[in-house]
């Protein structure tokens, strides 16, 4: 398509407000629609004319009124404290975002002895799409044949087992199932299969209704066999981002949270410094990992040549009893519909056994609108019949999520055309994650490039790639629970009980150990392998981060429970009083102050502990 | 892996109303007995329960709830019974040779242990629904408690959960606990229910609410939760007949605090972990009158087999299951006791939520309560039936019946017969004649 065609097709919409212009090798739309669907429709038009990227930067009139291309991600941050500490410090790199792509890519720096810092402006990682999706890793079946999304998923998914090993996370590979719903659906296996060959995925099978019942039990009964892809997997996206930033940070990266960029200087077609609320510092090279801010974070360094709107997403969960009903991931998409192959949602079992139900796919303009509506909850009913077995009753809550999505549906992985010192690692949408290992792979490479311009880099002699996580006593086997309990009795003290995690367990997610204080790389007894490993922690402070890190609270009672002792384990850890604990960072405290009467009144106190047998004993003889 | 080994007769999970009085009458009647409670003291929820009306049939007196586990608690010394605090159940298994259950558990005292026990009852009571398990949308801010983790916070740790606190719910925690906070200086926007009346005993609403000027707001839910960080407002809405909210009468709130009082699902995971189906109405055990849960020498009691209402049930089920535990286990064979069939099958007839006990033994000596719901109020009055076949049981007529306030009818079970199977009955034509 033409930029005059395209102009002509928005006309005979009867839009005369919309103006379209070539840009930085880019299509710009600029002037206003009234309404959300319009913004979506021209921006997914513009993709047709065929330039490097849309930038659509039409302002929405009317009750769904919003400028995406305006917003300012500091309004929402007024909590943040300013701060001098990064103020005159210089670094070879810096790595804007937090979240899974930007945690790896630091990981992937610190085998190299330069000096990274990552920033991210919220008080830990992975709370935006990082921590809000359901942790599988695509086959790379469902991406589109020839895009950066196919190549780097299938790449990711194999990366991903090894990288799981040496971060001591669990990952799993169950397979992802897709159910035909019509016998005809068969017919397309060669579709299929050449599909999967095409985008060079590790295996595929087809199952006859058959075998789907016996590796399916529960299966709905209206299924007419499927096609199976064993490398699909499972990992904890929030467990394997503070995994990735952890084993980074042991290893000599900065974090610096609750940082946010707040402007870019650039001279001579390179990046010079970055202006941060903790203060401005020089950097070599600049990686941008933002997510749904990557396109506002390329407008600071005046390289916006393409623009995220954000796609929510949103999915249920279901009690842990749940993954006993359930084997594989299962999904029913309609495969004769015509259109284009999408994931659709589904029934995804987490590494820890809840299953997910979902996504929706919904587009929204909220770039962190997690809120959800029970139209979107709705939608996700249909997935319920495709396991027999499992009951809306089975819900424990539901979160959304929203993808950075380019208006090309493609990921942006590489240096920059016209900023010299600038890597982008944006529009990385689902499968982001399974994708992560490889994109962090490539843009640490062409980070390296550009530090080599100007430097000299060595490998990182002292990095240890392996790295001992808080261990998790209750998928232990007893005997190495035990231990842990002859270690520290507070392993014995079940705080969360759903989810049957120890104080010990929040203890040690809360203890940092900070890389100032030791070596580059905390250097622990050797593992059962014979080589070393690390275990800096990524200093964690709200109840959101003890929940990503332990799961205390992530269970069927959602916090009813535990809630007061783990706010008790944060005060104690960190020396704060109750009143400063927040569910996820500044301006969110979990209460308001003390009662009236401040020395509470413990009313626990009056009842007498456990009475030891001995004492029992005593009382019988008097 | 070698761990210590303990043997009972009865092992109670956990150490709350229900649990205390099954734990003692258990070795009351010469039971080994333990019980297991994962909390550092004993007494369940009723520790954070500083308001009164506890215990006045048991004990005749209006007590707190910190009172009546005191009480109990304080029964403990002296009676046999073993208490083992901050011990956590890892697991329950049943060895079907031997005839005993085997539970892991862990506590800081012991480490990881093993109990081998003939019996056990479970009295592991109930957890609070949370905002999503009925449907309220929005983001997930600070300030959404559920109504018992509030009452944790105040009574327990001395915090104060917000300046200005919308409730959702007029069960009795959800009026209680207007109160309490707005005592504690917060401000009280209100009281919302779903339902056209309230949920909570009339006594509740009187002193909760009226004597302190806490509105309350029927046919009236909260639809959505604002504020990214903290909670900022909420949306409220009028629902319709079915209690789906009606679009257009929707209104923002603005408040920092969410108090949910939305209902209580009774903790069945162990009983699940073994196998035991559950029934949909209770979201309990099906049980029979002496509490006995479907496999040999497992036995339920209190709001694990349903929600109640009042202490003083849950303290009598506990007391009966406690003791069937203790008879089971001095019997010498640990199967079913033989005949075990002759159990029939109790059921709620239309217009009821559920009936309790599920299955009935004819065998059993002594008077049976059957415990009721129904599913819609009824003012006019109506008679309630137990009835096997076309022949009535039992009977008992009601001036009114009100879904919040389970009822009971008593009966005894060894001049039954010969039946097939009871249903209870609701006759409402029956209620024109009056009451009894």
């Amino acid at each position: 398509m033409t930029i005059e065609r395209f102009r002509k097709e928005v006309a005979d919409r009867g839009l005369s407000d919309v103006e379209a212009s070539e840009w930085r090798g880019s299509i710009r739309l600029e002037g206003q629609v009234a309404s959300w669907s319009d913004y979506v429709e021209l921006g997914r038009l513009a993709v047709k004319i065929g330039t490097r990227g849309v930038v659509n930067d039409l302002e929405v009139s009317g009750p769904e009124g919003c400028d995406l291309a305006h917003e300012d991600p500091l309004a929402a941050m007024g909590h943040l404290e300013e701060g001098g500490e990064l103020e005159g410090l210089s670094f070879d790199v810096a790595i804007v975002g937090g979240g899974v792509i930007g945690s790896a890519v630091a990981r992937e720096l610190s085998k190299w002895s330069i000096s990274t810092i990552l920033l991210e402006k919220e008080e830990d990682v992975a709370t935006h799409a990082s921590g809000r999706n359901d942790g599988m890793i695509h086959d790379g079946f469902a991406a589109k044949p020839g895009s950066l999304k196919a190549a780097y998923n299938v790449r990711g998914n194999r990366l991903w087992e090894p990288l799981a090993a040496d971060l001591g996370i669990e990952f799993a590979r169950p397979g992802s199932l897709i159910l035909f719903h019509a016998p005809a659906a068969k017919a397309l296996y060669p579709v299929l299969a050449s599909r999967a060959s095409e985008n060079g995925v590790d295996g595929w099978e087809l199952w006859s209704r058959s075998r789907v019942l016996a590796e399916e039990p529960k299966v709905t009964s209206d299924q007419h066999g499927g096609f199976f892809l064993p490398s699909a997997g499972c990992l904890s996206p929030y467990k394997a981002t503070v995994a990735l930033a952890e084993s980074a940070l042991a290893n000599g990266v900065r974090i610096s949270l609750d940082t946010i960029v707040t402007g870019l200087e650039t001279e001579d077609s390179r990046l010079r410094r970055v202006r941060t609320n903790r203060g401005s510092f020089a950097v070599k090279a600049l990686v941008n990992a933002a997510g749904i801010w990557a396109d506002v974070v390329a407008g600071m360094a005046n390289d916006r040549f393409f623009s995220l709107h954000p796609r929510r997403g949103v999915d249920m969960i279901l009690d842990r009893a749940s993954g006993a009903l359930q084997r594989h991931i299962m999904a029913m998409p309609s495969l004769l519909q015509g259109r284009e192959v999408t994931k659709g949602g589904g029934l995804v079992k987490t590494i820890e056994g809840n299953i997910l139900v979902g996504p929706t796919a919904r587009e929204a303009p909220g770039r962190e609108d997690y809120s959800t509506s029970q139209a979107e909850l709705r939608e996700l009913d249909r997935h319920f019949r495709l396991n027999r077995a499992l009951s809306p009753s089975m819900l424990i809550t539901y979160f959304a999520g929203v993808r950075a999505c380019t208006w090309e549906e493609d990921f942006i992985v590489g240096p920059s055309a016209s900023v010299l010192n600038l890597v982008h690692a944006a529009g990385i949408q689902s499968p982001g994650l399974a994708s992560a290992p490889a994109i962090a792979h490539d843009v640490a490479a062409s980070v390296l490039a550009i530090l080599e311009r100007t430097m000299k880099v060595s490998p990182n002699s002292r990095f240890v790639a392996k790295r001992r996580p808080v261990p998790e006593l209750a998928r232990l086997p007893l005997e190495e629970r035990a231990a842990w309990i002859g270690r520290d009795k507070a392993y014995a003290r079940i705080v969360c009980r759903c989810e049957e995690v120890s104080e010990g367990e929040i203890r040690a997610a809360l203890r940092p150990r900070p890389a100032a204080s030791l070596p580059p790389s905390v250097v622990g007894p050797a593992s059962p392998e014979g080589g070393a490993f690390t275990e800096a922690r990524l200093h964690a402070s709200s109840l959101d981060a003890v929940k990503r890190r332990t799961r205390a609270g992530m269970g069927r009672c959602h916090g009813g429970f535990c809630t007061p002792r783990v706010m008790e384990t944060i005060a104690e850890e960190l020396g704060l009083p109750l009143t400063a604990i927040t569910k996820k960072g500044p301006g969110s405290q979990l209460v308001a102050g003390e009662t009236k009467a401040p020395a509470a009144i413990h009313l626990a106190a009056i009842l007498p502990a456990a009475i030891p047998p001995s004492a029992e004993r005593a009382a019988e003889e008097e | 892996m070698a761990i210590d080994r303990i043997e009972a007769d009865v092992v109670v999970l956990v150490g709350g109303p229900a649990g205390l009085a099954a734990a003692l009458a258990a070795a009351g009647a010469g039971a080994r007995t333990i019980i297991l409670e994962r909390e550092e003291r004993l007494g369940g929820i009723l520790k954070q329960c500083v308001h009164d009306g506890f215990g006045l049939r048991r004990f005749g007196e209006a007590l707190t709830g910190t009172e009546y586990a005191l009480r109990f608690s304080a029964l403990i010394p002296g009676s046999g019974v073993e208490t083992m605090t901050g011990a956590f159940v890892h697991e329950v298994a049943r060895d079907e040779e031997r005839g005993i259950y085997r539970l892991v558990a862990i506590s800081a005292e012991r480490g990881i242990f093993a109990i081998e026990t003939a019996s056990i009852v479970v009295a592991t009571g109930c957890r609070e629904r949370s905002d999503r398990q009925i449907l309220i949308h929005g983001d997930r801010p600070a300030g959404v408690f559920t109504a018992g983790l509030a009452q944790r916070l105040v009574n327990v740790e001395g915090l104060l959960p917000g300046k200005k606190a919308l409730i959702l719910g007029s069960g009795d925690i959800g009026l209680i606990m207007a109160r309490r906070l707005l005592l504690e200086g917060m401000e009280i926007e209100g009281v919302y229910e779903v339902k056209a009346e309230a949920s909570g005993l009339a006594r509740n609403i009187a002193q909760c609410l009226v004597d302190f000027g806490i509105p309350l707001h029927l046919s009236t839910t909260v639809t959505e939760i604002h504020g990214g960080r903290r909670v900022e407002s909420v949306t409220i809405a009028k629902v319709d007949e079915r209690g789906s909210p009606i679009s257009g009468s929707e209104r923002r709130v603005a408040c920092d605090t969410l108090i949910l009082s939305v209902g209580l699902i009774p903790e069945n995971e162990i009983l699940q972990s073994l196998g035991l189906p559950l029934d949909p109405a209770t979201r309990g055990p099906r049980v029979d009158q002496s509490g006995w849960a479907g496999l040999p020498g497992l036995f339920a009691c209190g709001n694990a087999v349903h929600v109640n209402d009042l202490v003083d049930d849950v303290s009598d089920s506990g007391e009966i299951a406690g003791a069937a535990a203790a008879r089971f286990a001095r019997e010498e064979h640990h199967a079913l006791p033989a005949g075990h069939d002759a159990r029939v099958p109790l059921k709620a007839g239309p217009g009821l939520l559920y009936a309790v006990p599920q299955l009935i033994d004819p065998r059993q000596k002594g008077k049976v309560d059957i415990h009721f719901r129904t599913n819609a109020t009824i003012r006019e009055g109506a008679r309630v039936l137990l009835k096997s076949g076309d022949r009535v049981v039992a009977e008992r007529r009601f001036i009114a019946l009100r879904p919040p306030e389970a009822e009971s009818l008593s009966f005894d079970p060894t001049l039954l017969g010969e039946v097939q199977a009871l249903v209870l009955e609701l006759d409402r034509q029956a209620g024109a004649g009056g009451a009894a």
